[in-house]
């Protein structure tokens, strides 16, 4: 069974994300205060993770960057507000996906969890090359030259949903739905900050993108030459 | 050359230097003119009195040595004409020169023996007697008195010179009648009244400066406190409310000073007062919207799961159950738009602009607000003259103005199509969106964009719109620099016309659609 953390201060709203949760079919671990988040998550690794932002004890950001700091797994926050720059903060902090308060539908919130802990592209298998990298989609490795590289699932992802079909260009809103599971979300800022988080992770000169290329005004593509 | 003009009609420290001098200037040359004409005339009578009682004495001691010699030999009288020339000649410390002019006239004495008369016609200095003024010669002729008159001569081998002529008749024993003149120069004379001249015309000079330099700094000690107060009420205006002028007497300037500051601690505290007020305000308003949303949160999920259930409820349960959802819909909504008022008010809203199509955009908006609409009768055609209108603004804003105004349309279109259309020229594009309902007065055109205003309060809120949208839809086109206009008339249906710059944040130049549309009949 599927265990999914949720971390938020308001009794009622967690109660019911777990009545909601439940429904689905998805086991609940609640937790009330940012400070004993990171215990609970050792204690008893989630599949995934909702973190509230505004947290009593420890800010939501703190904790997304503690839990992110030894673990890959998935973390969606949950925001009062829908200001850029609070979105923007959490992203960076290290955070998958969010969604602002009130969800349009409960049902939304069900389906983007489900996104995120869908074993990704079950239908590809094997080994995929991009530029000078090669990624296991079946180990769920990517590695350079024999050199493991430690990726977030989702970032993990978005390289194999751009390396899976090279030379294809892709619109950030064609992401946003191969890789987040949207289907009308205008919200490029997710898409834009998860590649910043990528390159940094994979490219030798994030200013210089190899891997994840940048075509003006349309979007991104996977990097077909080689690196260096 | 017109900006010395600028400035100086700009400065009044100028222009009140400038014609103090120009005033000065006339007092200085009149006075001095006057001055100098007075002291001129002092110094040439006096010299003309002093020339006159010499030449009277001179003249009487020669008659009166002549008078003495009469009868005597012709080598004695010589002798004589000798001694008076020389001593004629003599000049005291103040004079220049002196010479003197000797002529005989009339009938030639009779001498004793068989002797010719001598002559002692004598010019001293080289003198022309030529130059010498006839009208004089005649008046000395005739008269028995001293005569004189001011005369330019000429000398043979000096320049000519100004000189003052005074003669009488002399008769010269055993030879005649001669004319008798003494010549003075009058170059000292004119050497000091042209040192009078020129000590006039430079102290007038220097008392121009002076007045000059007075007046600069008089005009400075009052300008500058003008210019002061100038300075500190611009960057007032900038906003800077802190500015205070410096009160350092107790003047008029000072009161001024003092005056202003208090305007400016008055204005200062007014603003600060009503900029506090409206923070807390809209403070107040987002707070209130943020601390909503977590209780919504729940409630929206709650309802879910009931309206899930509503299968197995009776039918009362299963309706109250729809209309929770519903509200709850609206509810979130208005939170929503209330959150954006509230951050337009708050001025914190952002634009995040992307290149994307426009036309794209929005077909696909009119078909998401017809997919939501509950009368799916309405047609809505879309008529753009390009495939593709790449435009660069925050396409989330865009795409919201956009289901503003075709659901606002959509509500009033009275099941009439609706037309939209997109017009593009190279810096703006203009989108139309027009219904063909019930239309609008002029009193209701001018408050479309009010809050939470309705046109026919009395119309039932069918699509549940919060009230807000088209004062949003306006708030998010000037985000961009566009501009959102609305045109109306009774009968024949609204037009409401976005303009947007192609990229936004650029100014746009005109409307590439005329709120006025093409079908109304210019003349009603």
């Amino acid at each position: 069974m599927t265990l999914v953390m949720v971390v938020d201060d308001d009794q009622d709203l967690a109660e019911m994300l777990g009545i909601v949760l439940t429904g689905a079919g998805i086991d609940v671990d609640l937790v009330s205060r940012g400070d004993e988040a990171l215990e609970v998550f050792r204690n008893n690794p989630p599949d995934l993770v909702l973190l509230d932002v505004m947290l009593p004890g420890l800010d939501g950001i703190e904790v997304c960057k503690l839990i992110r700091a030894e673990s890959m797994v998935p973390i969606v926050m949950l925001s009062a507000k829908g200001d850029t720059h609070d979105v923007v903060r959490g992203l960076e902090a290290g955070a998958d996906d969010y969604m602002v308060k009130p969800f349009r539908h409960p049902s939304e919130l069900i389906a983007r969890i489900r996104t995120r802990l869908r074993r990704t592209n079950a239908d590809i298998s094997g080994l995929l090359v991009i530029g000078d990298l090669s990624i296991d989609v079946t180990a769920h490795e990517v590695s350079r030259a024999g050199k493991k590289i430690a990726l977030t699932r989702l970032e993990f992802d978005l390289l194999v949903a751009l390396a899976k079909e090279p030379g294809r260009v892709f619109t950030r809103d064609a992401l946003l739905g191969e890789v987040w599971g949207y289907r009308h979300s205008t919200d490029t800022r997710l898409v834009n900050v998860h590649v910043q988080r990528l390159r940094s992770k994979v490219e030798h000169d994030p200013e210089h993108p190899q891997i994840v290329m940048t075509v003006r005004g349309v979007g991104y593509k996977a990097g077909v030459l080689g690196g260096s | 050359m017109n900006r010395n003009l600028f400035t100086f009609r700009k400065s009044l420290a100028s222009r009140v230097i400038f014609s103090t001098v120009l005033l000065s200037l006339g007092v200085v040359w009149l006075t001095g003119s006057a001055l100098y004409s007075q002291l001129s005339d002092g110094v040439k009578q006096v010299n003309l009195e002093t020339s006159l009682a010499e030449a009277r004495s001179t003249f009487f001691n020669a008659q009166y040595e002549f008078l003495l010699v009469e009868g005597a030999n012709t080598s004695i009288i010589t002798e004589t004409v000798q001694e008076i020339i020389i001593s004629s000649t003599e000049v005291s410390l103040n004079q220049d020169r002196k010479s003197i002019f000797l002529s005989r006239f009339g009938p030639i004495a009779d001498p004793l023996g068989d002797e010719i008369a001598p002559d002692y016609s004598t010019a001293t200095d080289e003198l022309d007697i030529s130059s010498f003024p006839t009208e004089l010669r005649q008046r000395v002729r005739a008269s028995d008195l001293v005569e004189y008159k001011y005369a330019t001569v000429k000398y043979k081998n000096r320049e000519d010179a100004d000189v003052l002529i005074a003669g009488r008749r002399i008769a010269i024993p055993e030879s005649g009648n001669y004319e008798m003149y003494l010549v003075y120069s009058l170059t000292n004379q004119n050497t000091t009244l042209s040192l009078v001249k020129s000590s006039l015309f430079f102290t007038g000079l220097a008392l121009l400066f002076l007045i000059g330099l007075i007046t600069w700094l008089v005009v400075r000690q009052v300008v500058r406190p003008v210019r002061e107060a100038a300075r500190v009420a611009e960057q007032f205006t900038q906003g800077d409310f802190s500015q205070r002028m410096k009160v350092e007497s107790f003047d008029e300037i000072s009161t001024l000073g003092t005056a202003f500051n208090e305007m400016a601690l008055s204005l200062e505290s007014q603003i600060t007062r009503l900029e506090n007020l409206s923070r807390v305000q809209q403070r107040f308003v987002s707070d209130v919207s943020h601390e909503l949303r977590t209780p919504l949160t729940t409630l929206r999920m709650a309802s879910e799961v009931i309206h899930g259930a509503k299968g197995s409820f009776d039918p009362t349960i299963a309706r109250s159950s729809e209309l929770l959802v519903a509200q709850l819909d609206r509810f979130e909504r208005l939170l929503e738009d209330l959150l954006e008022v509230s951050r337009f008010d708050a001025e914190v809203a952002v634009l995040e602009p992307v290149e994307f199509d426009l036309v794209r955009l929005i077909e696909r908006c009119i078909e998401d607000v017809r997919a939501n609409a509950q009368d799916h009768t309405i047609s809505v055609q879309i008529d753009h003259e390009t495939e593709q209108v790449m435009i660069k603004a925050d396409i989330r804003r865009v795409e919201r103005i956009m289901r503003n105004l075709l659901s606002n349309a959509l509500d009033h279109a009275d099941e009439k199509p609706i037309q939209v259309s997109v017009v593009a020229t190279a810096t703006e594009v203009g989108v139309g969106v027009r219904d063909f309902g019930p239309g609008m007065d002029p009193a209701s055109l001018s408050r479309v964009f009010d809050r939470f205003w309705r046109a026919d309060p009395s119309r039932a809120r069918v699509r549940g719109g919060t009230g807000l949208g088209l004062s949003i839809a306006l708030e998010d086109a000037r985000l961009h620099n566009g501009e959102l206009d609305a045109w109306g008339a009774i009968g024949h249906g609204a037009h409401f016309v976005l303009t947007l710059p192609i990229v936004a944040g650029s100014q746009i130049s005109g409307r590439p659609i005329r709120p006025q549309p093409k079908d109304y009949p210019q003349s009603v």
